[in-house]
């Protein structure tokens, strides 16, 4: 199919405000080494306590990962594994999506990934532990590219909380990650999820996560991006059981000619779902973003409840962002809201700030991380929330 | 302490103070009566230092150390360090900022201007406790952000903590009183009373009387069309409610 359509130019719709040409421009080859020279960058950043995955170059390293603390319940192995194996929900899963509606770096990612990962919860599996999902890439290859891929399903009534963090400990590296998230939510589960992207300043990031919800499951979700220098951030969730309920909530902070394209899809195709998004956008010097959100309310989707906003404060005199709501209603008893802001900061809450004698450069501080704390405590999980607060603290420093 | 001089502002090209003169010594008490529009709150924000009043004539000289400065050339945050605090009429919410992180921030900033050492946060939680108690607040308010979600009343509680908090030579309480039922205006203004000392000074803005009874001024100014009319006693706050306005100009 990639091979079929290429890659899309800014005359398809979905990528009217991106353009890939800079992508375009480089030669990327498939990587078959997963070492990584920085450990202690790794372990930085990731609790070696904590029960890490970690993939090196879109390689799984036993050496790096920490498993053994993955509770019972908790059953992951290769992703090609599990498809050989026929393991539970896999065909299924699989098979639930129109395969005319892939995007082309979807069908890219299926085609090339040698080494996904499966991992699931079974029935009544209710996992406390913070289960970390670690894409790094190495910097010892110029222009190298991965394809992380995984799928996650959460049988009946059960619960885990997930992080799944792009990254790269060198900011100068140039490569191109295109990644495949697929989550199955079953009857009654739930899921704490975050995808956390820090890539090099240079690289490239495609990423898709879609997400499938069956009757009462809940699906908590946030994206945090933060590096590459062109990243596209995919979220489409589909509202296939009533009593289902989706947050998407996220915060992108970007800098110096940095271009982020966030998508996200809501798909209610049932009654009595309910979807909350929340978009911030943090752009400094000449960065600049993207959003764009739909939501389908299909005819029989009554009793919807759905809500969607995009914030975005521009700190720098180049940034620019383009906001499109997407809303297809063909339902005619539901409540759907959606909004945008663009802004600089506040002048009110600027002056206030120092007439209680701060001064401006530190209000304009206290004003930005303001604007992501109130985002952040959205994040139930503590670790979480500790990781993403160090990856966005250097940004707030640098605010003059 | 504080004595304004021929004082003319504008905004948005609109002349609003006429040439403003005031002085307030340490240990007083003035108010500020008028009616809607005559200029009242934005002599509380030129004296804060709003970037949008533009001062055009005249000047604020403040003393500072036994020297005189004049205000105008301050940045607010500058004012605020030497002790200068406005109560907003309006405060402002800021979501995402918690309160005692906010309250201590601006505590250390004078800290470090006095050259003082700079309170640590177990330090900072004791005394702020000590002035809530002030005020009858609830230890849960100082968790929360600043002013998000706060009823009216509250926030002007946390604009007289800030003031006790901070602990100004000169503050000027903008409107303090509206828009506050009975039980508020009285702690607010017990809050304020105990605050008072002989070297500081509070200038009041108010439309109502109603306030004086609790904050007992030793000046009552009529500020009408942007000038000082009349300047008097307390009573002149009870003529002013019997009889308005019109019979002064």
């Amino acid at each position: 199919m990639f091979q079929t359509h290429g890659i899309p130019t800014v005359k398809n719709e979905e990528w009217k405000y991106t353009s890939l040409e800079p992508l375009e421009k480089n030669i990327f080859e498939l990587v078959k080494d997963n070492k990584l020279a920085d450990r202690s960058a790794l372990f930085e950043y990731c609790n070696p306590q904590e029960i890490n995955i970690v993939f090196v170059n879109g390689i799984f390293s036993a050496d790096l990962s920490n498993l053994k603390n993955i509770p019972s319940g908790i059953i992951h192995c290769p992703l090609q594994e599990a498809v050989a194996k026929d393991l539970p929900k896999i065909k299924e899963f699989l098979t639930k999506y129109d395969p005319s509606q892939k995007t082309p770096f979807a069908a890219l990612n299926e085609a090339l990934n040698s080494d996904g990962l499966y991992i699931r919860a079974d029935q009544n599996t209710a996992c406390k532990e913070l289960i970390h999902i670690v894409h790094v890439t190495s910097a010892s290859r110029r222009n190298s590219a991965s394809m992380p891929r995984t799928l996650m399903v959460l049988e009946k009534s059960s619960e885990a909380t997930v992080l799944e963090s792009h990254l790269s400990f060198d900011d100068k590296a140039v490569y191109f990650a295109n990644a495949l998230t697929d989550i199955f939510l079953d009857e009654n589960a739930t899921l704490h999820y975050c995808k956390s992207q820090k890539e090099s300043q240079n690289a490239f990031h495609i990423g898709q996560t879609r997400v499938w919800q069956e009757r009462n499951s809940n699906f908590d979700g946030f994206s945090f991006m933060a590096g590459g220098a062109l990243t596209r951030n995919d979220l489409d969730v589909v509202i296939n059981g009533e009593g289902a309920s989706a947050n998407l909530n996220a915060l992108y902070n970007m800098s110096t000619t940095q271009h982020v394209d966030n998508h996200t899809s809501v798909d209610h195709r049932v009654p009595n779902g309910t979807s909350n998004q929340l978009y911030k956008g943090i752009l400094n010097q000449a960065a600049r973003g993207v959003f764009n959100g739909k939501i389908f309310v299909r005819p029989v989707a009554q009793k919807t409840n759905s809500y969607q906003l995009n914030k975005n404060l521009l700190l720098g005199k180049d940034c620019r962002v383009d906001t499109k709501p997407q809303l297809e209603i063909f339902a005619d008893d539901v409540k759907c809201t959606h909004g945008a802001t663009i802004g600089q900061l506040d002048e009110d809450q600027m002056f206030y700030l120092q007439t209680r004698c701060i001064p401006s450069k530190i209000a304009r501080r206290m004003l930005a991380q303001g604007f992501v704390d109130d985002l952040f405590s959205k994040i139930k999980n503590e670790s979480i929330h500790h990781k993403l607060d160090k990856l966005v603290q250097p940004s707030f420093q640098a605010l003059e | 302490m504080i004595e304004i001089k021929n004082l003319h502002a504008q905004v948005g090209g609109i002349e609003i103070l006429k040439g403003i003169n005031l002085k307030i010594n340490a240990g007083e008490v003035h108010a500020i009566m008028g009616p809607n529009g005559s200029g009242k709150s934005t002599l509380a924000k030129v004296i804060a230092g709003h970037p949008d009043y533009e001062v055009t004539k005249g000047e604020i000289i403040y003393d500072v150390n036994f020297k005189k400065i004049n205000i105008l050339e301050l940045a607010p945050e500058e004012r605020a360090r030497e002790g200068i605090f406005m109560a907003f009429q309006y405060p402002v919410e800021i979501p995402g900022v918690n309160t005692s992180v906010f309250l201590r921030a601006a505590f250390n900033e004078i800290c470090k201007h006095q050259g003082a050492e700079e309170m640590d946060p177990i330090d900072f939680d004791l005394y702020i406790r000590k002035k809530m108690k002030l005020l009858n607040m609830d230890d849960k308010f100082i968790t929360r952000p600043v002013n998000v979600d706060f009823s009216g009343g509250e926030k002007k509680r946390n604009e007289i903590l800030q003031m006790a908090v901070l602990n100004p030579r000169f503050s000027v309480l903008d409107e303090t009183d509206s828009g506050l039922d009975i039980d508020s205006m009285r702690i607010v203004a017990d809050g304020v009373n105990k605050l008072k000392t002989k070297d500081n000074a509070t200038l009041l803005i108010t439309h109502y009387q109603r306030l004086l009874n609790y904050i007992v001024p030793d000046y009552v100014h009529i500020l009408r069309h942007g000038k000082i009319i009349k300047s008097q006693g307390k009573e002149l706050a009870l003529e002013v409610e019997e009889k308005g306005y019109d019979w002064l100009s």
